[in-house]
């Protein structure tokens, strides 16, 4: 999949470019709109990563030429004003993440586009004994559903997008709860949710593939 | 109180009090001015006799056969006499005086003058009376039409007063209900000028169009201020956060340097909830959120609910969601009204101990549509609550557990969608009540 990162700061775009690169996406990067819009004209995007404030100009008037393609838009920005993120959507951007943003978070929202466009094919996957449902939110034993709550479900499924991976427990924190919640505790709290999980699905079969790495979080490994 | 109200009062006490007076002298005035009167017609009546006397002479009154009596006559009803005798004295003047008359068993009074005359060798004592009673049926008529004609006019005067307190204050309402109440953020105000002459009030409605003008300078500085400051902390931030991300996922690092990294990115979400939660502040107290979602508050309650049950059941606390009522609440943020409710949750759960309990219920009470949080936790100190109200940011005195935005963003969020939050805090614990208008 191929991806044009539109951002002008150095030390930003190196790291997400980077990241995607390892995440085996083709990533283009333009500093400006002039690029940007030169970019856009040549190539052919599957996902647009747009930062509003540019050297050049706001971000949002690429929108215009990248509404005649297919690429799906997500605005990355640093502005706080509200209006910025309704008009945004509303001249069709795909979702709209906030800085800082975590790059798991990002990549999480761009699998979610993905799949809302019907882009991935693939809405089950196996781990272990049971069977994740992306699209229906279930997961299952044989054919037994096992009820999890919305933020046990969530928690799940952004470890198996980051399968391999040890994720934090700042990181889970975040991608349930946002930056406003205030409470110091809320990472500890995901310790609950991971012990419930393994308790729920622990009466049908073991759950070994999800791991406590000592220390510094959780892993899904497949 | 109104001051229209005031001025009714004022106008209609004063005008009461100067009639009251003016109808307690009134008996006095109008006795005076019929006595006046009654002796007017006295000197009259005794012209009018001397006249007859000097024309027709003494004998016409007094003749041979009532020479000692003299002569003496009532008119038909009784309400004058006259008496004319000989004397053997003579007044240096005239006297008029009351006397006490028995008439057909009854004692009358009668305003009497007196004049005595020579004629020939004889000194004539003439005495003319006129009743006092009708000068008091007199007086009683006059009075009552005194009293009628005083109601009257206060009764008009009152009525042309409203009137004409409602007509004058009209303008000083139409700038309170069109330019004061009726907006809740300064961009909304009307700077459309009041139709009046008024000057006080053309005073009152530019001072207040100035006013507003500066606040709404001051608050789009603070805006392009915010977007500003956002911008500028948030991006350092973000490369910190993607390099710290990088390097943790990079699994090239020994135990010890991912806990140190994980320490670093602790310390980065601390930032990023403090550099969100001061932005949020001020874009709450900017009135920067939309305020047109419809949200369902049993939904939005079991959908909080179902969130931290399994934190507070974790932490052995009965945390129950009890008579929940359904409740659409118009006009207002979604996401605003669930950051309130969690963070009053998150709250409760953090400061409830073990084995204590947390009840949420909503229902509707004597002030329309409520929801409440009662738990059992150690309660809010006094000093800090008093802050929060206050609208303070940064709490003085705030342990280091207590110091994050929490209260402070649940009573700004509270205050921007018009809800209206009691706290009873107790020892034994809390009940916030969320009061919906």
């Amino acid at each position: 999949m191929r991806v044009l990162l539109v951002e002008d700061e150095p030390h930003l775009v190196k790291e997400i470019s980077e990241f995607l690169v390892t995440e085996s996406f083709i990533c283009d990067v333009s500093t400006s709109l002039r690029e940007a819009s030169e970019n856009i004209a040549v190539n052919d995007y599957d996902f647009v990563l747009l930062d509003l404030g540019l050297p050049d100009g706001d971000g949002l008037t690429l929108l215009d030429e990248l509404s005649q393609g297919n690429a799906s838009v997500v605005i990355l920005t640093a502005r706080s004003e509200v209006d910025d993120k309704v008009k945004g959507l509303q001249m069709g951007a795909d979702d709209y993440l906030a800085k800082p943003f975590s790059l798991l978070e990002l990549k999480a929202r761009m699998q979610a586009i993905l799949r809302r466009k019907g882009g991935w094919k693939k809405e089950q996957f196996p781990i272990g004994e049971f069977e994740v449902d992306f699209a229906a939110k279930t997961i299952m034993y044989a054919k037994t559903e096992i009820k999890l709550t919305s933020k046990e479900f969530a928690l799940l499924q952004f470890l198996l997008i980051n399968k391999n991976r040890v994720l934090n427990r700042f990181q889970l924190a975040e991608h349930l709860w946002g930056d406003h919640l205030d409470d110091d505790y809320q990472s500890n709290y995901i310790d609950v949710h991971i012990k419930n999980i393994r308790k729920k699905l622990g009466e049908y079969a073991a759950t070994d593939w999800l791991e406590t790495v000592r220390g510094l979080g959780y892993k899904v490994k497949i | 109180m109104k001051l229209s109200a005031k001025f009714l009062i004022y106008n209609f006490l004063a005008k009461g009090m100067l009639l009251v007076a003016f109808l307690a002298l009134g008996p006095f005035l109008i006795e005076y001015l019929a006595v006046k009167n009654t002796d007017s017609l006295l000197e009259e009546k005794k012209l009018e006799v001397l006249a007859i006397i000097e024309s027709e002479g003494i004998e016409s009154f007094i003749s041979e056969e009532n020479r000692d009596i003299g002569y003496g006559s009532y008119n038909l009803l009784k309400e004058e006499y006259i008496l004319i005798e000989k004397v053997d004295y003579v007044f240096s003047s005239d006297t008029i005086f009351v006397e006490e008359r028995i008439l057909d068993d009854a004692s009358v009074p009668y305003r009497v003058l007196a004049t005595t005359f020579m004629s020939g060798e004889d000194s004539i004592l003439m005495e003319i009376g006129r009743s006092l009673q009708t000068i008091q049926e007199f007086k009683d008529i006059v009075f009552r039409i005194f009293v009628g004609i005083i109601m009257v006019f206060l009764i008009l005067s009152f009525l042309l007063d409203y009137k004409f307190a409602n007509t004058v204050m009209a303008p000083f309402h139409r700038i309170v209900k069109r330019k004061l109440s009726s907006i809740d953020q300064p961009q909304q105000y009307d700077y459309k000028k009041i139709d009046t002459n008024t000057e006080e009030f053309q005073i009152l409605d530019r001072s207040i169009a100035d006013m507003m003008t500066r606040i709404q300078k001051a608050f789009n500085q603070e805006r392009t201020f915010i977007s500003h400051a956002s911008h500028e902390l948030k991006t350092p931030i973000s490369v910190l956060q993607s390099k710290v991300e990088a390097m943790f996922a990079a699994q090239e690092l020994d135990h010890v340097q991912m806990e140190k990294l994980l320490d670093m990115q602790g310390t980065i979400a601390h930032m990023k909830k403090t550099v969100n939660a001061l932005l949020l502040i001020s874009k709450v107290n900017n009135a920067q959120f939309i305020k047109t979602e419809e949200v369902e508050i049993k939904a939005l309650l079991e959908e909080v609910f179902e969130d931290w049950e399994p934190i507070a059941a974790d932490k052995k606390i009965n945390f129950s969601l009890q008579k929940t009522v359904s409740h659409v609440i118009p006009d207002t943020n979604k996401s605003l009204l669930l950051m309130m409710l969690r963070n009053a949750i998150s709250n409760a759960i953090k400061y409830t101990p073990k084995g204590g309990a947390i009840l949420v219920s909503s229902e509707f009470g004597e002030r329309g549509f409520q929801i409440n949080i009662k738990d059992t936790g150690s309660g809010i100190p006094d000093e800090i609550l008093n802050q929060v109200k206050e609208g303070l940011v940064f709490l003085k005195d705030a342990e280091k557990d207590k110091s994050g935005f929490g209260m402070q963003l649940m009573f700004k969020i509270a205050l921007y969608l018009n809800v209206d939050i009691q706290v009873d805090s107790a020892e034994n614990g809390t009940r916030l009540v969320f009061l919906f208008p």
